[in-house]
Formats: C-alpha cells, structure tokens, sequence
C-alpha cells in the first residue's frame, strides 16, 4: 500500500465538534479500508494567502496515511462533500519520494566513487615515497 | 575619446543552484520559507535565468509552489 499525503483546510468558524468529527470521519474510512494514520500534523487556525469562500483563516492539518487506492475515492468524495472542508489536497508520496530515492543513491554512488579515488590517489603517493 | 576611460567592469554574481550545492532532493510544498525565496512579492516565480535554479529542480520547485498555492499557503498574485 502506498504512503500518502493529505493536505485539508478546515473552515474556522466551523465548530469544535464538527472539526473533529470531519476528522474522525475520515480517519474512519482510512482504517476501514484496512489503511492506517502514521503521522498527523496540526497546523492549526492559520491566515491564508487569499480569501477562500470569503473566508481569511483555516485550520490546517496535514496527514500521512497508508491506504490502497480504492479509499481515494471515497475520501476525495466525503471531504467534497462535507461543508466544513474548504480544500483538501491528497498527494502519493510514494511517487514524489522514488526519484528522490533515486538521487540519494546517485549521489552516494558519487560521494562514494570520489571517496575511493582519493583514497587511491594517497596510496599511489604513500608507494612513490 | 571614449576609449581612453578606464573600462568599466562589471563582475557577474556567480549563481549557484541552491538543491544541488545543499543536496535537497524533495521539495515540499508545505516548506513555505524555502519557496518564498523563488517568488517575489508579486507571487510570481523567479525564472531559473535568474536564480540560477538546475532545470530539475526548477519544475520540482514550480510543482511545489504551485500545490502550496492551491493549499492557500502562498498567493497567486502578491500586493
């Protein structure tokens, strides 16, 4: 199962309860799904960078949960509809962080390759002396 | 006549792509510091003529920057 990325704006004027509750919700579709929430981070009431259904504030969360793909659907479909999500963004981190991967290796590869000549290059020396 | 004055030299600030020398593979898009480094007050994205920015991590970085505009994280059009 992928590792995913949820990026959600919660209407601030929304109250407590209903925060919560559209949390829980949604939480309850992942596990349901036989997914799980590995790591939550709560932003908090947050000023955004231009109004959203003339509203100044969100409270932001951010989400990182295992799923498989079906309960995408149905979680894209309960945050539309839910009137206390203003945006909500769900990215496969998965994706983003293969050609990350990929780059880190490169990059030892490199530091590595480089690591190996100078060593050789000292004991070339270390034998001319 | 014009040529006898000292020449003027103008010495070109050496761009230096900021990913490549501090080795940040993954540009996030919730990095907002980071970002604002590449747009202006005008909300608009510096263009890697300018910042010197690696093609690979220029269509990262507008990828990032992009995601945080949706997410009201940065603007779309500054002050």
């Amino acid at each position: 199962m992928p590792l995913y990325e949820l990026g959600i704006i919660i209407d601030p004027e929304v109250s407590p309860e209903n925060e919560t509750g559209a949390l829980e919700r949604l939480e309850a579709i992942i596990t349901e799904a036989g997914g799980e929430v590995v790591d939550r981070d709560a932003w908090g009431r947050r000023q955004l960078a231009y109004p959203i259904q003339k509203k100044n504030y969100g409270v932001y969360h951010f989400w990182k949960f295992d799923v498989g793909g079906d309960a995408l659907d149905k979680l894209n479909f309960e945050m539309r509809t839910n009137d206390a999500v203003m945006r909500s963004m769900i990215l496969n981190l998965d994706r983003e962080l293969r050609r990350k991967r990929k780059m880190d290796k490169k990059l030892d590869a490199k530091a590595a390759k480089k690591a190996a000549k100078k060593q050789a290059a000292a004991e070339a020396a270390a034998e001319e002396d | 006549m014009a040529m006898n004055k000292p020449k003027r030299r103008f010495r070109r600030r050496v761009k230096v792509c900021r990913f490549t020398v501090e080795k940040i593979n993954y540009i996030d898009y919730k990095d907002i510091d980071l970002l604002r480094e590449y747009t202006p007050t005008n909300g608009k994205i510096l263009p890697r003529r300018v910042t010197g920015t690696r093609p690979a991590f220029q269509h990262k970085l507008t990828r990032a920057i992009k995601r945080a505009r949706f997410m009201a994280l940065m603007p779309y059009v500054g002050q």
